[in-house]
């Protein structure tokens, strides 16, 4: 409660005093109750005007402050550390907005300084009632979380590591590398992904400030930034990790040996029951699949093990159990990638009725050395060499009926791909590209485009409507819009090129994480402009794919800049926290929940009041302090410091 | 026997069937009741407008309109066994149990004749009306000689399974519901490449030439492909295939000798029905080159 | 705009020296917006359409391109053309446009605007209209041919009578005032 209020006016040059009546208004303002001082100065933001402030303070030992100038947008935040170096709590101040709400809305000066008299009265009404306020300090945990371990991760856990922050990084499968690892080349350089990405691999592996967790899941995230209490679930592997060498002998051995269908050959290999994804894996240890083991399936394994009998470290441990790990945090970069479309959806294109047709990711496999072909290009029917390869760009990609947006990476993956296809198979192979556009647009891209239209490759502009499959060969039907003919493509290897879209666990995981997702489905950053790594909830950052489709580059870039962002938070002790938040009046909450529904920022809560009645509660971490909350709150619980009803109330009446 | 309650439908029969088509309508009747299922005959139906769109698409959905309110008159669903009755039907009720505007156009119009749009009645296809309706289990359960090892092409046509936005009785791309029925009957249905592929019937209007050819080429490769026998379940189509199979034959320069069948027919053969009610003497393909007792 | 014998700003096409008849394709659009709930706007000619058209074999209908000139404006030119004429409703355009386009739609809009526009109806259209306004079917009720060359019809297959519309003079009535009508 404030007894003693100086009021200053800014002339703002001539934006507000060629309108408003700037001298009257001080006079005017003088006689309002509770007005001690009021003074005018041309440029009240500067630092004259700061000075003005600051001496009235002192001089009229004043206790409030109402400046009478442009959107509080502008300088409230500079006003008020003028304020608290005049002595004054800085929050005792409030600001009239006799700009954008006056000059600049009106013509007539007598009117305009009228409302601007009404205006400032309302601010002194509100002045009066207005409480000091102090910024909380919350104490951070100075470590980050990674999730996922694919070269964003890898990229971001390596770039906190090395400001000097303890990383955990937590990985789905057995080992980090994710889609890079995947891939053969990369464009438009054809550098050799694993050549590349393993040495990055490395760093992780033997950085002293990383904690690398694979085969783990996060199972539950709680608290807020600066604070964050994460458990995870470290998946059995029934391999003893500190006796395994990664030898592999167990994977030679084991009787489910090309049996099982290997995820990281995209579903057209196979591997054993214990494996290890790939020769470059980090860590090199073997995992159990539990699904497809015998043993831990059925009981039983023939007569005896394979694995146990073939591994000399004895390494294998049937009895092995998941394991809770609990760690604190104070920032997580989410970096878990993306999936790419089932072309099953869009049964007219034949995967489904043909081993000849495949994905693009699954052809990458068959170019990888480390493939189930041993970077072989054959025709998974007959395994023989192809003659005739064709590109179909764009399966379910800008596609209304599947995923409305573009994957980004597909038309230079497929250039790449002719690259790597002529150089295996010779020049004579027939690559035909049916394309929509090519998308050519990064550093690099268009010289890389213009080599390959220079390479033999038949480009054919259009989209075919179906494939068809006459068993040894398939026809493809494609009207080609630069040459406006039908041509009728008869081709022996089919690669779709699809959609890339978000994890198959995203909706439930952005559930856990308290984050957003946008309409496509992937995570939704807090500004697509100006805040691509941010989220809406604090303390929690995005990077690569999941984000949206991006290539390596982008993705690499993106996760330096979400390990910047969260490490702005794990550079400082505490943070303080935004004191203008909301909070709940305990005897009028009625535990309705609507205030959490329409809380854009998860800082409200559900929990047990002391005789047992469900209330809300807001974290004092989370609020960002929009009032959303407070204006749906129906009984009138939910209040926000700084703008409570009962000091609103007296503001309005004053002013009209 | 239980509770034995008979499904009542009215028969919409749109114009080929009853004015040409006999052999489909003599099968629909025969195996219909058998599956306790009553066919409701009113007064009043016509064209249900789908071949005149080209010339005025209003005069379509009025006329589709009138024939769903003669039928919501007297309280019943609609069973449409020609595809593109349905397809008329079904866009009629779309349009105008979601556009108002237009729904008090056409029930303006049709008020002429004392007939009011409602939106009540549900409109059925064979297919689901055998598939789904029926049920599976209940065609297997009144089969007496299942038709053996016969290698079948099946053709759905177009009118039948799209567009599939506004809702059709089988999947767009991989239809298999007239599979399920063929294999239930002893049937053994394989796919082929051209299976999708329309029998130009629409084009009799203005080009009855390339629609003959259209029909012919989709036979040569049903032949080509060694098919003892081709299913359809449209007027138009088997008008087209049956019918006109030699004169299709001759535009693409190939002796055409594919036995073609109504899906109603063949359950039919398969049910015990004798030949002659299932109207097998009408139809103009080879079919008594097939040896449907067994091979 | 016309100063003296100019107009500036206008789009015009030089094989036909015709210009965009932006109200006819608005007119076909609203239609399409009505009926299927989407326009041709979004097209963005990947021509899947076209690819795989069952008309476009046999007949050289291009969906993508009867859209494209949908979109430029053009529309006396189709229809005055015969090859709107061809497509044979098969929707397997509608059916995998990427943008929801329906090229079969618009060719049944730029049909029905030829048969408005007083051009003669190709084939045997005006046939199955005459029939439909007479007996309310395409066709009336015909002999066939059995394989033992006996000719039967559907009295003589025991077929019961068939349904007509009841008021025949009340249904003609209805169809002539719709005649005139679009959509």
């Amino acid at each position: 409660m404030s007894n003693k209020i100086g009021v200053f006016v800014c002339h703002c040059g001539i934006n507000i005093a060629s309108t408003v009546d700037v001298k009257q208004l001080v006079e005017y303002s003088k006689k309002l109750d509770g007005v001690v001082i009021s003074k005018d100065y041309k440029y009240m933001c500067s630092d004259v005007g700061g000075n003005i402030i600051k001496e009235s303070i002192k001089k009229h030992k004043l206790d409030g402050v109402v400046i009478a100038c442009c959107s509080p947008r502008m300088h409230e935040h500079t006003f008020r550390g003028v304020v608290e170096a005049g002595g004054v709590n800085a929050f005792n101040l409030e600001i009239a907005n006799i700009r954008e709400q006056c000059s600049w809305a009106h013509d007539d000066k007598n009117r305009a300084t009228e409302k601007a008299k009404a205006l400032v009265r309302g601010a002194v009404s509100k002045a009066k009632l207005l409480e000091p306020l102090e910024k909380s300090k919350i104490q951070i945990t100075q470590k980050a979380l990674v999730i996922g371990g694919g070269i964003a991760g890898i990229q971001a856990a390596l770039d906190l590591a090395e400001e000097g922050h303890k990383v955990y990084l937590v990985e789905k499968t057995p080992s980090i590398g994710g889609r890079m690892a995947q891939l053969d080349k990369t464009f438009p350089t054809l550098d050799c992904s694993g050549c590349i990405l393993t040495p990055k691999m490395m760093e992780v592996k033997n950085h002293p400030n990383i904690d690398l967790l694979t085969y783990s899941e996060i199972q539950s995230v709680e608290g807020s930034i600066g604070n964050y209490n994460i458990k995870i679930k470290k998946k059995a592997k029934y391999v003893d990790i500190d006796k395994c060498t990664g030898c592999g002998d167990c994977v030679e051995a084991c009787r489910m040996k090309g049996h099982v269908t290997s995820e990281f050959d995209e579903g057209i290999g196979k591997r054993s029951a214990i494996y290890i994804p790939f020769p470059q894996a980090i860590p090199l240890k073997c995992t159990i699949d539990k699904e497809s083991c015998l043993m831990l399936t059925r009981g039983k394994c023939g007569t005896r093990p394979l694995c146990v009998d073939a591994c000399e470290a004895n390494a294998i441990d049937f009895k092995q159990k998941d394991e809770i790990v609990e760690i604190k945090v104070g920032a997580i970069v989410v970096a878990t990638g993306y999936d790419v479309l089932d072309p099953s959806s869009l049964y007219e294109y034949g995967y489904q009725h043909s081993k000849d047709v495949i994905t693009s990711l699954q052809m990458e496999r068959l170019i990888s050395t480390s493939g189930p072909t041993s970077g072989e290009i054959l025709r998974p029917s007959n395994g023989e060499k192809p003659k005739s390869i064709t590109y179909i760009l764009c399966v379910g990609s800008r596609d209304e009926n599947e995923c409305p947006w573009c994957c980004r990476i597909g038309c230079m993956s497929a250039l790449k791909h002719v690259y790597l296809l002529k150089e295996k198979l010779g020049d004579e192979v027939e690559i035909n590209i049916c394309y929509t556009d090519i998308r050519s647009f990064g550093k690099g891209y268009e010289e890389f485009y213009r080599k390959i239209r220079g390479m033999n490759t038949n480009f054919f502009r259009g989209r075919p409507s179906e494939v068809r499959n006459f068993g040894d060969y398939m026809t493809i039907d494609i009207f080609d819009t630069t040459t406006n003919k039908l041509f009728e493509i008869n081709t022996d290897l089919v690669v779709l090129v699809p959609a890339l879209v978000p994890r198959m666990d995203a909706d439930e995981f952005a559930r856990k994480l308290r984050i957003s997702q946008s309409g496509d489905g992937f995570l939704l950053e807090a500004h697509p402009k100006l805040r691509p790594m941010d989220t809406f909830t604090g303390g929690i950052f995005i990077a690569g794919c999941c984000q949206a489709p991006k290539d390596i580059q982008d993705s690499v870039a993106q996760a330096s800049g979400a390990a910047a962002r969260a490490a702005n938070i794990l550079s400082k002790k505490e943070l303080e926290a935004e004191p203008l938040i909301s909070f709940v009046d305990e005897d009028f909450c009625s535990g309705c929940s609507t205030c959490i529904s329409v809380c854009a920022y998860n800082a409200i809560e559900l929990v047990k009041g002391e005789d047992g009645k469900q209330l809300a509660k807001v974290n004092e971490a989370l609020c960002m302090g929009c009032g959303s909350c407070v204006a749906s709150c129906p009984s009138g619980a939910m209040q926000q410091k700084g703008f409570k009803d009962k000091q609103l109330t007296p503001m309005i009446e004053e002013t009209i | 026997m239980g509770d034995l309650k008979m499904k009542k439908y009215a028969l919409y029969p749109g114009c080929i069937m009853p004015t040409e088509q006999y052999a489909y309508e003599m099968s629909i009747r025969e195996i219909m009741p058998l599956l306790d299922i009553e066919l409701i005959e009113l007064k009043g139906f016509s064209c249900c407008g789908e071949p005149i769109k080209s010339v005025n698409q209003m005069l379509t959905l009025s006329l589709s309109a009138r024939n769903i309110a003669i039928a919501e008159k007297e309280g019943q669903d609609i069973f449409a066994p020609c595809p593109m009755c349905h397809l008329a039907l079904s866009e009629c009720k779309k349009v105008l149990d979601t556009d108002t505007e237009m729904n008090k156009r056409v029930n303006n119009y049709i008020a002429e004749e004392g007939l009011k749009y409602t939106g009540t009645a549900e409109i059925v296809s064979i297919l689901d009306l055998l598939h789904d309706k029926i049920g599976i289990d209940k065609i297997k359960s009144k089969i007496k000689n299942p038709v053996k090892n016969l290698k079948v092409a099946t053709h759905y046509g177009c009118h039948l399974i799209r567009p599939s936005e506004i809702g059709r009785p089988d999947d767009a791309e991989n239809p298999q519901k007239m599979e399920n029925i063929l294999k239930i009957i002893g049937a053994k249905p394989e796919y082929y490449p051209e299976k999708l592929d329309c029998c130009g019937a629409l084009l009799n209007a203005n080009l009855p030439e390339s629609a003959l050819t259209k029909t012919g080429q989709k036979l040569q490769r049903v032949q080509e492909q060694k098919f003892d026998v081709f299913i359809d379940t449209c007027p138009w189509c088997h008008r087209q295939y049956d019918s006109k199979q030699t004169k299709a034959g001759e535009t693409v320069a190939t002796k055409l000798e594919v036995p073609v069948l109504y899906l109603t027919q063949i359950i039919g053969i398969s049910m015990g029905i004798e030949n002659e009610k299932l109207g097998l003497n009408l139809n103009l393909s080879p079919v008594d080159k097939l040896n449907i007792w067994g091979k | 705009m016309l100063i003296g014998e100019f107009e500036f700003m206008s789009i015009t096409d030089l094989t036909s020296m015709s210009k965009s008849q932006i109200e006819i394709r608005k007119e076909i659009n609203q239609r399409l917006q009505k009926l299927q709930d989407e326009i041709s706007d979004y097209c963005y000619q990947c021509a899947k359409c076209t690819s795989g058209c069952e008309a476009h074999k046999l007949l050289e209908l291009e969906p993508h391109k009867i859209v494209a000139l949908l979109k430029r404006g053009l529309i006396d030119e189709m229809i005055n053309s015969d090859v709107i004429w061809t497509c044979m409703s098969c929707f397997k355009c509608r059916e995998r446009c990427p943008q929801k386009v329906a090229p079969v739609e618009i060719l049944f809009a730029l049909k029905n605007m030829a048969v408005a526009s007083g051009k003669q109806i190709p084939g045997n259209y005006t046939a199955m209209l005459q029939s439909v306004l007479s007996i309310g079917l395409l066709q009336d009720i015909k002999s066939v041919t059995t394989k033992n060359n006996k000719t039967v019809n559907r009295s003589d297959l025991k077929l019961p009578e068939i349904s007509k519309p009841t008021d025949p003079n009340k249904f003609r009535m209805m169809l002539s005032k719709i005649a005139v009508e679009k959509i």
